[in-house]
């Protein structure tokens, strides 16, 4: 409304100015006063209201009829010839004003569709932007929101016997459950399409809180699927509809997202569950059967002591790659279940070094490991987590190098904490697989037709470093072999 | 008697080999397909022992290599995982299979059964075969239980004496179709289902329990002489 004042005040100080111009420059040809005139009301009608308008045209007619109509400075008419000049100049000012305005509320509509299309074209571009997250539909909500202006946005989605709300807007507003039933239901019950309004009916209005909250169905083709609630900035029916219809589409799409998410991840699972059985089941049968032929071989006759010797210690080294499988299979499930603590304590590095050797020594008995450690002061830690990572990294380095190859550990402390690493002098990992080699269950495509070998010691060893905040890699040396490194966070000062 | 030991594991081979020696085979240890290959050619064994998963050649690879040459027993060695592997190989000409783990005594009599079937003479279908109370007399086409004749049908016949001719040996269920319908019916077991439980009917003494025709799941079947628990 103070627009329309100060606009009225403008184009009355103008009207004045033109005035008191003519009286100085003394015209009294009633023709190019009344020319004059008009060409305020015009410049008047084209930039304001039709109502600004009509005052002015108004107020000129009076001036024209006080000023410079005979008797002047007075609003009677003598001669009968200026009533119609006077009459006429009204008539053509209204008209005129009249034209303006249709003109001017014309270009205003287009520009507001305009924006209109835009703010929906902003929307749909935020509805393709979607991801599955679970809080889409809440985003969502809060896309329209923002790309509407609305104060208050809600999409109701029914829900067994009740309702989802997804809110968004600046303040909450309590939907009455059984008008959102009510406005579904006429929504359910008949699609008619109002040609006025260009929108399909069953739009409606809910008063909360002394607001009124417009509720339009959301339909997926012509089937409503839900209501949407809108309050605050005024916006056209059918922009409105057309609104409905782009949410409408985002809801089903977050819900097919949603769908496919919970298949992908039923699917992965089934993956790792055979994995594992797979794994198991290879890594299980060797040890078994030579246990079991190595037992009977114990007692059977023809075999000489050295033999029985033998076979002892075969059963022994296969109960121990049974044991340490054991251990895997449950670090695997510590490590998924979020079981793995941490507990730091101040340990030497070459401790963890010589628990790490002490808990694959079965396997390392073919390498030669030369460990050297660059300063043995102690660190702080959680030492038991650190050589189990350190144990695996040996046990792979020893797997998959030929028998009788050096290992070389190298421990220093780095910016980031302490860092331990494992160079192996065997083939290398083949390139295609050192993006994959942390991965469960991934074995190297040349250690596929190995018969050690489970694909969980890597992947355990980055569950372990996860869980003490440090990170592993993997890569080859140029000079032949590969080397994983692995870093743990670790204090050297303070520590007591 | 020379065995021929492929495994690639080292914990398989360091128990297995001794089993064997100890019952006074001679053993050679291959570990990989390559090395079989070149002891087979070197060293003539008279049975091979080829465990599937080998490093550098399929399993079935090395048997079907094997067996082009010469008709000597292969034993395969195998997962249950492996189950498709180990029908393959018997179809390319192994002679029997153990499952892994598996005990010394199962090994072991499948190696004696192998071995005897190559000792004894080459089964014809000529003269009369006696397997338990069963009497198998081919030139008039004849079974016997305990000198009462059954009557077989034609496939019937066909079918026991293809077994019979194999016995104690698993041939597989794709095998004995090929050989008693011929090549177009190898999808269809059902043939070879209905075929055997009329055929055990009418030799086992207690069908439920079969004795001689005997189940390999999955795989085929055995015709097995003096039952199956037999050891020499």
């Amino acid at each position: 409304m103070s627009g329309n004042w100060r606009r009225l005040a403008a184009a009355l100080t103008v009207l004045a100015s033109v005035t008191a111009l003519l009286r100085w420059l003394a015209v009294s040809n009633a023709g190019t006063v009344s020319t004059s005139y008009l060409l305020v009301v015009l410049v008047v009608a084209a930039t304001s209201r039709l109502l600004v308008a009509i005052v002015t045209s108004i107020a000129a007619m009076l001036c024209l009829n006080f000023f410079f109509l005979p008797p002047i400075g007075n609003l009677t008419i003598a001669e009968p010839h200026n009533w119609v000049a006077l009459f006429a100049f009204l008539a053509v000012s209204l008209v005129a004003s009249h034209l303006s305005a249709v003109a001017h509320a014309r270009t205003e509509e287009a520009v507001g569709r305009r924006d209109e299309l835009a703010r929906l074209f902003d929307l749909s571009r935020d509805v393709l932007m979607m991801t599955d997250s679970p809080e889409a539909l809440a985003v969502l909500a809060r896309s329209v929101a923002r790309r509407f202006d609305l104060d208050f946005v809600a999409m109701a989605l029914p829900h067994k016997d009740d309702w989802n709300v997804f809110e968004a807007g600046t303040g909450h507003l309590d939907l009455d459950r059984r008008d959102l039933s009510k406005a579904l239901a006429s929504a359910q019950a008949s699609l008619e399409f109002d040609a006025h309004a260009r929108t399909y009916a069953g739009h409606r209005t809910m008063t909360v809180a002394g607001r009124d909250i417009r509720l339009v169905p959301l339909r997926v083709g012509t089937k409503p699927i839900g209501i949407l609630a809108a309050a605050g900035r005024p916006v056209e029916a059918g922009t409105l509809d057309a609104l409905a219809g782009v949410v409408a589409i985002a809801i089903e799409r977050a819900q097919f997202l949603e769908e496919r998410k919970a298949s992908e991840l039923t699917r992965q699972s089934e993956q790792l569950k055979t994995a594992l059985l797979a794994s198991l089941g290879h890594d299980l049968r060797t040890p078994l059967t030579a246990i079991r032929v190595a037992a009977g071989n114990i007692v059977a006759p023809g075999l000489t002591p050295g033999d029985r010797a033998g076979q002892s210690e075969l059963i022994l080294t296969e109960v121990e790659r049974l044991t340490r499988l054991f251990e895997n299979t449950l670090d695997m499930a510590r490590i998924d279940a979020g079981a793995v603590a941490t507990e730091s304590r101040r340990t030497h590095p070459s401790e963890i070094v010589a628990a790490a050797r002490d808990q694959v020594e079965h396997t390392l008995a073919g390498n030669r490991v030369t460990v050297s450690i660059d300063k043995d002061e102690p660190v702080r830690l959680d030492p038991r987590l650190t050589a189990s990572a350190l144990a695996h990294l040996l046990e792979n380095a020893a797997q998959y190098t030929p028998a009788g190859s050096p290992i070389d550990v190298d421990v220093r402390m780095s910016g980031e904490g302490l860092l331990l690493a494992v160079r192996d002098h065997g083939p290398g990992i083949a390139p295609a697989d050192l993006p994959h080699v942390f991965e469960r269950f991934y074995r190297g495509s040349s250690a596929k037709a190995r018969a050690s070998g489970t694909g969980m010691g890597l992947w355990i060893v980055r569950g372990l470093l996860a869980v003490e905040q440090g990170r592993v890699w993997a890569e080859n040396c140029p000079d032949g072999g590969a080397r994983f490194t692995i870093v743990v966070p670790a204090a050297m000062k303070d520590v007591s | 008697m020379r065995i021929l030991l492929v495994d690639d594991e080292v914990a398989i081979q360091r128990a297995v080999g001794p089993l064997l020696r100890s019952r006074g085979y001679e053993v050679d240890v291959a570990g990989s397909g390559a090395e079989a290959l070149d002891s087979f050619e070197g060293r003539t064994p008279d049975l091979v022992v080829l465990d599937l998963g080998l490093p550098d050649l399929e399993g079935t690879e090395v048997c079907r290599r094997i067996r082009a040459k010469s008709p000597l027993p292969i034993i395969v060695l195998s997962a249950r995982s492996a189950e498709r592997d180990k029908v393959n190989a018997l179809d390319l000409g192994a002679d029997d299979y153990v499952t892994k783990p598996f005990g010394p005594e199962e090994l072991l009599a499948r190696i004696r059964v192998a071995l005897r079937r190559v000792g004894a003479e080459e089964p014809t279908d000529t003269g009369t075969f006696r397997a338990g109370d069963l009497t198998i007399d081919y030139d008039r086409r004849r079974v016997l239980r305990d000198d009462t004749e059954m009557r077989l049908t034609p496939k019937e016949f066909e079918l026991l004496s293809l077994l019979v001719r194999n016995h104690d040996r698993v041939l597989t269920h794709r095998a004995i179709l090929k050989a008693v319908w011929g090549p177009n019916a190898v999808e269809q077991p059902e043939h070879l289902w209905t075929l055997v439980a009329q055929l055990r009917k009418k030799i086992e003494p207690d069908p439920g329990a079969p004795k001689y025709l005997v189940s390999e799941p999955w795989v085929g079947y055995r015709f097995v002489t003096g039952g199956r628990d037999s050891t020499d």
